[in-house]
């Protein structure tokens, strides 16, 4: 203890007070890294703060590390500031009481994500994240048509089902082996239980079970026959649900990646007229965020940091197709035109997602639901290969 | 005995041990699960439950229909097509060519094919835009042409119908070349074209026209020799994956592809099903092999009266008509693969249903061989170990029948007991469907050598590859003139010296086809170098498939590109490296072998 005070000593003094925040983070991606190496750098010379991360080969290390030191007992001199975590790991630390407790809403920054209309920010898998951990960027669920054919996309479910009648066989979802197969059953699972919702937030029972499905296969009844080859036979993966838009063999597609579209024009995969856009009752998403652990020793750098990541700058950055392509967490109705402004990308792709539109997003359901309404659907529809 | 040739004889028996010891463990490890037994899942007693469950399924019957029925089908549609080509064409001058056109699609591994026919015959496929082109310039000009413009492809069953009709048709189109190829190479041999001469010469001087001179008088005596290979046929067509599952139905699928996706899926205890269902996939293949042979003694029974009524023209005008049929479409399907392939694999914007893509680019080039090297080497690699091997082991293995022939006082019984159980070891890995003993196989594999990766995907290749390399290697070594061994032996040298001083230098033209045929062989092995290897080791094939239900069409057109370059080369090579070295007999040694190749 005393050989570790004297070494904070001497490099205080070598960074003129300088606090060091230590960030964790998967480091597998060339492009992840350029930008949290560009946040340092911004961190640095805004904050004086230097921001060190320490690229992870897999998050769960840096949890198992944060553990062990809390049953060394070392409470206050974390070697892990920063976390980027979602889903099981974040369930992980919050059991195991790892997490710094309800500090996301002293974020000046944090209400930009407008949280109390877009849940997904104040969820996690299904779980409050009681204010223990701040969003940091999103996938969420877009559509893309084609607009040669389609001049009006359908922007809620029963305009999809109206838009499956009118262009028979030119819309279908993958099997839900498949990641966005089971996401379209989320979204409309959500989107048509409107009153019961909750239930897709907690633990799936039996009962919740009967009746979110019922309007769901209510629903699917009628959808599965408009669908290509009458829903007979359906695509095995997402990526055989881009390859029938690009033939022009579908009219209507959707993808959890907005960035993906644009992309797949440039390399002539999709054409032209392909047109991206988020449906209005709204869109799964999946959040991921920042966490600071609970031994963490310079609170409030860490916290600087994190309402930096999470300022219309930062986010803007990320959201550029050269630098990330992530997409911002922030809603853009809270936000100032010239703050709309920095999201605005020099060149506009025609087959780009309109990131000025703020549409509410849906948080994933608890994870258990995830089995229950893939099971249910075999059940009900047979089981496909 | 010599050294030498005590060697050669243990060889004989290696591959025996190689061809069914891999076959006979694989099936063990898939019966013992399909019992209930599975010690990694601590399951001991042994029990019928897992079938009763299996067959509780309510698409086990569809699945089990489809597989055998498209399998049927498809092995009846192709083996009457190269007949009836083969009787039209059999003393023409279109056979050699013929020949050489089916050749090189003897070699185009069957994943590439199923892609190739997507491109095709899906409705916005080169047909499809055929079609919809030619309709609007029959109908009146003007408004039309505008609406071209904006035209969807239209809503046909192809590809993924439910009755897998699809499957058939790609079943067929592979199996077609190789059917005829085999027949060819029976009717090719000296001793029976001279023969049917006689049988023809003698019945068109009676008045029989050629076509009803061959079913007449040859197809009988062609089809009892090529029987066991068109059995190898029907049993792959029952029990293939990668056809049915880029081009067939999923609610259900096959039972070949039902058995994959339980052997994959991320559930362990599926195992139990998997295994049993592919013990079922046997009986299916099995079943389909009964009613064959009860098509053979049905047709052979009507036959009797066929023979003997004395018609001349049976069949003439059909036959004809059907060839030629066969034989447009087959060429006209070739073409638009090549042609839509080709096109797609440097498209640029292409929308339905225009003929030509907006523009062209070498992109699709670019990003697919950059993400290729990789693949290649260990495609390239493992193809080519595994080849040597294989015609190391099949030349050592003829080399001593040959040896056995000279002298036939010694062990003559032993000796004629091998080759007996070697000609039906050879069909051994082609008639038990692959995923009923390849996911033992790897059970066994990974319980007892689990990091050797490498030699598990060898293997699994060589079971595949070596009787290939074996059938075809046969032809010319049977074939090989004895008086140069009788002079060489006059003159005092060794089997040894024999061996390698004048056979190898002059079979050399064949060891190298047999080489480029193994080679093409572990190219195109799917199913086989995804198990053994858990997708651990890439190949252009595995690729190629991921590829398939990838996103972009314009890659997947790179990749069966890539896939149908890759055999040509070797063959090409095959047929060049004589030319300038031990170069004996010349070219047309070289163009025989090749001709009657399995």
């Amino acid at each position: 203890m005393p050989a570790q005070a004297q070494q904070n000593e001497v490099s205080d003094q070598n960074s003129v007070r300088s606090p060091v925040v230590q960030f964790h983070a998967w480091g597998g991606s060339a492009q992840v890294n350029g930008y949290i190496q560009w946040v340092s750098e911004q961190v640095h010379t805004q904050y004086n703060i230097t921001l060190n991360h320490v690229k992870l080969a897999d998050t769960s290390d840096a949890v198992s590390r944060v553990l062990a030191e809390k049953a060394a007992g070392n409470d206050s001199q974390g070697s892990v500031n920063l976390i980027w975590i979602n889903g099981e790991n974040f369930a992980a630390m919050q059991r195991n009481g790892l997490l710094l407790e309800d500090w996301v809403n002293s974020l000046p920054n944090f209400a930009l994500t407008n949280p109390s209309r877009n849940p997904a920010m104040i969820t996690d898998f299904g779980i409050p994240t009681h204010g223990q951990e701040a969003p940091w960027g999103k996938a969420s669920m877009v559509f893309y048509y084609n607009s040669r054919f389609v001049q009006q996309p359908p922007l809620n479910l029963p305009e999809l089902l109206r838009f499956a009648k009118d262009h028979v066989g030119r819309f279908t979802y993958p099997l839900p082996n498949d990641y966005l197969g089971i996401s379209f059953l989320k979204y409309a699972a959500i989107a048509l239980n409107e009153k019961d919702r909750d239930l897709l937030y907690q633990p799936v029972t039996k009962t919740a079970l009967a009746h979110i499905t019922q309007a769901l296969w209510r629903y699917l009844d009628e959808l599965h026959p408009l669908m290509y080859k009458q829903g007979e036979y359906m695509v095995r993966q997402a990526s055989q649900l881009q390859r029938l838009m690009g033939t022009g063999e579908l009219l209507l597609a959707f993808s959890f990646t907005a960035a993906e579209i644009p992309s797949a024009v440039n390399r002539f995969d999709l054409a032209e007229s392909i047109r991206t856009y988020a449906m209005e009752d709204g869109s799964l998403a999946n959040v991921h965020f920042i966490g600071i652990t609970y031994n963490t020793e310079s609170v409030t750098a860490a916290k600087q940091v994190v309402n930096f990541l999470l300022s219309p700058q930062a986010q803007a950055k990320k959201q550029q197709l050269a630098v990330w392509g992530d997409d911002s967490v922030l809603d853009f109705s809270m936000l100032s035109a010239s703050e709309k402004a920095l999201f605005k990308p020099a060149a506009k792709h025609t087959a780009a997602l309109d990131t000025q539109k703020a549409v509410p997003l849906f948080a994933e359901p608890h994870s258990s639901w995830t089995d229950a309404l893939r099971q249910a659907w075999f059940l009900r529809y047979g089981e496909r290969f | 005995m010599a050294v030498f040739q005590h060697i050669t004889q243990s060889v004989r028996v290696l591959l025996i041990a190689l061809l069914s010891v891999p076959v006979f463990a694989g099936l063990v490890g898939v019966v013992l699960p399909a019992f209930g037994y599975f010690p990694a899942l601590n399951a001991f007693d042994f029990n019928l439950g897992v079938f009763k469950h299996l067959f509780a399924l309510e698409s086990i019957v569809n699945m089990t229909l489809l597989s055998l029925l498209t399998g049927l089908i498809a092995t009846a549609l192709s083996v009457a097509s190269a007949f009836l080509l083969l009787s039209v064409f059999y003393r023409s001058s279109y056979l050699n060519r013929l020949q050489s056109w089916l050749s090189p699609l003897l070699v185009l591994p069957h994943a590439a094919a199923a892609i190739a026919l997507l491109f095709v015959l899906s409705p916005s496929g080169l047909l499809a835009s055929v079609v919809s082109n030619a309709v609007s310039v029959f109908s009146s000009g003007a408004e039309n042409l505008s609406n071209t413009q904006n035209v969807l492809p239209p809503m046909w069953e192809f590809p993924y119908d439910r009755f897998g009709i699809s499957i058939i048709v790609a079943l067929a189109l592979k199996e077609l070349p190789f059917v005829f190829l085999i027949a060819v190479s029976v009717l090719s041999q000296p001793q029976v074209k001279r023969k049917f001469d006689g049988y023809f010469n003698s019945a068109t001087a009676l008045g029989y026209a050629p076509v009803t001179v061959f079913f007449k008088a040859i197809f009988p005596v062609v089809y009892s020799q090529v029987r066991l290979p068109l059995l190898a046929v029907l049993a792959y067509a029952t029990a293939n994956v990668e056809i049915p599952l880029l081009l067939g139905p999923n609610n259900p699928p096959t039972l070949a592809v039902a058995v994959v996706q339980w052997f994959n899926h991320v559930d362990l205890s599926m195992r139990f099903q998997a295994s049993a269902a592919a013990l079922l996939q046997v009986v299916v293949t099995l079943i389909a092999i009964g009613i064959w042979l009860i098509g053979e003694n049905i047709i052979e029974r009507v036959q009797g009266r066929f023979y003997t009524n004395g018609s001349r023209y049976t069949g003439q005008m059909f036959a004809s008509f059907v060839a030629y049929s066969v034989v447009a479409s087959y060429s006209l399907l070739a073409l638009s693969i090549i042609i839509s392939t080709t096109l797609w694999s440097v498209a640029t914007f292409w929308t339905f249903p225009t003929l030509l893509p907006e523009g062209f680019t070498l992109l699709h080039w670019k990003t697919t061989l950059s993400a290729l090297a990789e693949p290649v080497k260990n495609t390239v690699l493992l193809a080519t170990f595994v080849s040597a091997f294989s015609v190391l082991i099949a030349t050592l293995a003829l080399e001593a029948e040959a040896l056995n022939r000279q002298d036939n006082k010694r062990s003559e019984y032993f000796n004629r007991w091998v080759g007996g159980v070697l000609a039906s070891t050879l069909f051994l890995p082609l008639l038990v469907p692959g995923v009923a003993f390849l996911y033992g196989l790897v059970w066994f594999q990974l319980t007892y050598f689990n990091d050797a990766v490498w030699l598990h995907l060898f293997i699994s290749h060589l079971v595949y590859v070596l009787p290939y390399v074996f059938i075809s290697l046969a032809v010319a070594y049977r074939k090989f003139e004895p008086r140069y061994i009788q002079v060489a032996y006059g003159m005092g040298k060794s089997p040894w010296q024999v061996f390698v001083h004048i056979k190898l230098p002059l079979l050399f033209a064949p060891l190298l086809v047999a080489f480029a045929l193994g080679v093409a062989i572990s190219f195109s092995q799917y199913l086989p170098t995804v198990l053994s290897t858990g997708g651990r080791i890439a190949t252009v094939t595995t690729e190629a498939v991921a590829a398939a239900s990838g996103s972009s069409v314009r890659l997947t057109a790179v990749y069966v590109l890539v896939q149908i370059f890759m055999p040509l080369v070797g063959f090409v090579l095959a047929w060049w490296l004589p030319t300038i070295c031990f170069n004996p007999m010349g070219r047309y040694t070289l163009l025989r072998p090749r001709k009657s190749k399995l």
